[in-house]
């Protein structure tokens, strides 16, 4: 007992995921035309934090995910999961995966599913009638317990595979857009769960095209486009800009905004408005203007 | 400690290949495959009460003919088309991802569903079985019955009772019967393997359906190609190198002739019926490896 419990403290010293120099081309169609969807990609995650990928669509983080889910093979580097490589089955063990659009045998029903996936992660008998029932729970899905998948609708099936990623009470969540298709309240409790796993110690490597939701719930985020890691680093850091200061107001009219930009421009020492207008989330204006310049770059 | 060293040692588990098995078997099930079976029933159970025009022999021989080739419809299509099904499926639907993210080792997958399309079809022929030994033995009696009352009748002696009794009998439910039918399983088994290491390189059911179709039938005819057609290109060193290439890339479904000679009413050796099995099992044995080595690299 105590060896193992020493080994498992040691394993959570190490790293969730890692990726070095991760390469991956898709050779496509006929004519083997090879296209690079990620190339020389490097990003750790550490044990218990959450980490946002984030990117425009086509941007590579879903093929990042299944080459680090071992669902892919690299074209170069590798990637580990608490320090196994991801080529080796038993790195899986302790990762639960949402992937993008998830679907199941639609022939069986939502408690058959769970079912199913807990046997294939080794569990068996009323620990597993308990883990199942309570998935059903925490994913709002009771009602459809008895119902075929194949009825299923969209937010029902994301929402049944995280219950299914969940099942075995993994050390590590990967979601791969875990918001896509849930209702606005359905969204906002799987960030909360998001949450609660943060609470608890898990780690959780996630992806969403919502910007400010990813704000709330990641510690660190890293920015993709074209296959390249743009931008990386802890969320606070990344959204704070150093020279500039912002200033929020509100029921200002057009004569009073005239006057302060007087103000500063008369301020002389390089002081500048850099612009006017709504407030935006600020992770989203980093956003894109982030992968609007590599953008420009590629080109 | 225990579930610790299961977590770290991964490995082969056949608990979770029969959790593949089961849920293969399920879906099949759920789409409604035991209609087919059913009809396929009916079909032997009628032709346990058709051919009144023939001699007794050949009553029980048309029999046997017509349940042999039901038992063999049903085996060699669940065999084709619902393993060519699983696979494409199972990607398309993206089913594969969530699957695979679990600790599954591939081969597990792959023989999950091997096992379960083997499961269905062996429950199916099973079945079949029961129903044919039960409609033959009774169609048997019968026959046996109006024939020695006929021959009685025509004041036969006790020799030549006896003779045609044993005649009739020869017909009947027996061990041959049974040998029968594990050729039917086994044919099934190597058509099912066959098909699922198809579909780890083919991008579509169709493309697995055409191919392991046309394989089918190439391995039936697989003599005569190679008298015809190597014996007259190669030498006689070539000639044996060509046809024992070509047996090992297409199954010689001539190894389970014995079918024939069932439904004939023929004697089948012990030792023939040993040799089918091994031969069988090899050629399915062979084709997961090869389905195995092409499903481990494939990109999802
Ligand atoms: N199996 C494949 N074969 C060929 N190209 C692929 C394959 N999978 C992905 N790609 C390409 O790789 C690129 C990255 O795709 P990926 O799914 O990782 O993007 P993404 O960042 O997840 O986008 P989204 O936000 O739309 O989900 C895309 O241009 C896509 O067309
Ligand atoms: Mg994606």
């Amino acid at each position: 007992m105590m060896e193992a419990a020493t080994e498992t403290s040691a394993n959570r010293a190490l790293d969730a995921v890692t990726v070095t120099g991760l390469t991956k081309v898709f050779k496509s169609g006929l004519t083997k035309r090879a296209f690079v969807a990620v190339r020389d990609l490097s990003l750790t995650v550490k044990a218990g934090e959450v980490y946002g990928l984030i990117g425009p669509n086509g941007s590579g983080k879903s093929t990042t995910m299944k080459v680090i889910l071992g669902l892919l093979a690299p074209t170069a580097g590798e990637t580990r999961i608490f320090g196994r490589d991801s080529r080796e089955v038993t790195s899986r063990s302790e990762v639960g995966f949402l992937p993008e659009n998830p679907y199941f045998y639609k022939h069986l029903t939502g408690l058959e599913t769970l079912l199913f996936y807990g046997r294939l992660c080794g569990l068996s008998g009323a620990r597993l009638k308990e883990r199942a029932a309570e998935m059903l729970a925490l994913t709002d899905l009771e009602d459809a317990a008895g119902r075929r998948v194949g009825g299923f609708s969209k937010g029902m099936l994301q929402r049944l595979g995280l219950a299914q990623a969940l099942i075995h009470e993994p050390r590590l969540v990967v979601l791969d857009e875990p918001t896509a298709g849930v209702d606005p309240a359905g969204s906002r409790k799987i960030r909360d769960l998001i949450l609660s796993f943060r609470e608890r110690g898990l780690t959780v490597l996630v992806t969403s095209h919502l910007l400010e939701q990813m704000q709330e719930v990641c510690d660190r985020v890293g920015i993709m486009a074209h296959g390249v890691m743009v931008k990386e680093g802890r969320l606070e850091d990344l959204i704070a800009v150093q020279n500039q200061t912002e200033l929020v107001l509100e029921n200002v009219d057009e004569a009073l905004l005239g006057r302060i930009r007087e103000l500063v421009a008369a301020s002389g020492d390089g002081a500048r408005v850099v612009r006017t207008g709504s407030p935006r989330t600020t992770l989203e204006r980093l956003f894109l203007e982030s992968t609007d310049e590599s953008g420009k770059g590629e080109k | 400690m225990e579930t610790e060293l299961k977590k770290i040692g991964g490995g082969f588990s056949v608990s979770r290949v029969w959790t593949m098995a089961a849920a293969t078997v399920t879906q099949l099930v759920r789409m409604r495959i035991l209609v087919f079976l059913v009809v396929l029933s009916a079909i032997v159970v009628a032709a346990g009460f058709m051919f009144p025009v023939f001699s007794a022999e050949q009553q029980l021989k048309m029999l046997k003919y017509v349940s042999f080739g039901a038992l063999q419809f049903f085996s060699l299509v669940l065999a084709i088309v619902a393993t060519a099904l699983l696979l494409p499926k199972d990607i398309e639907d993206r089913t594969l991802y969530t699957i695979l993210s679990k600790p599954v080792p591939r081969v597990e997958y792959l023989l999950g569903k091997f096992f379960g399309v083997m499961l269905l079809i062996g429950g199916g022929l099973l079945l079949m079985d029961v129903l044919l030994c039960a409609v033959l033995h009774l169609r048997q009696s019968l026959v046996l019955a109006q024939e020695l009352a006929f021959l009685k009748q025509g004041h036969a002696t006790a020799e030549e009772l006896a003779v045609e009794a044993a005649r009739i009998e020869a017909q009947g439910v027996g061990w041959s019967l049974q040998i029968g039918v594990l050729a039917v399983f086994l044919k099934a088994g190597v058509v099912t393997a066959l098909a699922l290491m198809i579909s780890c390189f083919a991008s579509s059911t169709l493309f697995t359906v055409i191919t392991t179709f046309c394989v089918c039938i190439i391995g039936q005819g697989q003599e005569l190609i190679r008298e015809f057609f190597f014996h007259r290109t190669f030498d006689a060193a070539g000639e044996k190198i060509a046809s024992g290439l070509f047996a090992v890339l297409v199954p010689d479904l001539r190894l389970f002739d014995v079918i024939d000679q069932v439904v004939a009413g023929d004697e089948v050796a012990g030792g023939a019926a040993l040799f089918m099995t091994g031969a069988g099992l090899l050629y399915m044995a062979g084709y997961l490896v090869v389905a195995h080595l092409l499903f481990v690299e494939k990109e999802l």
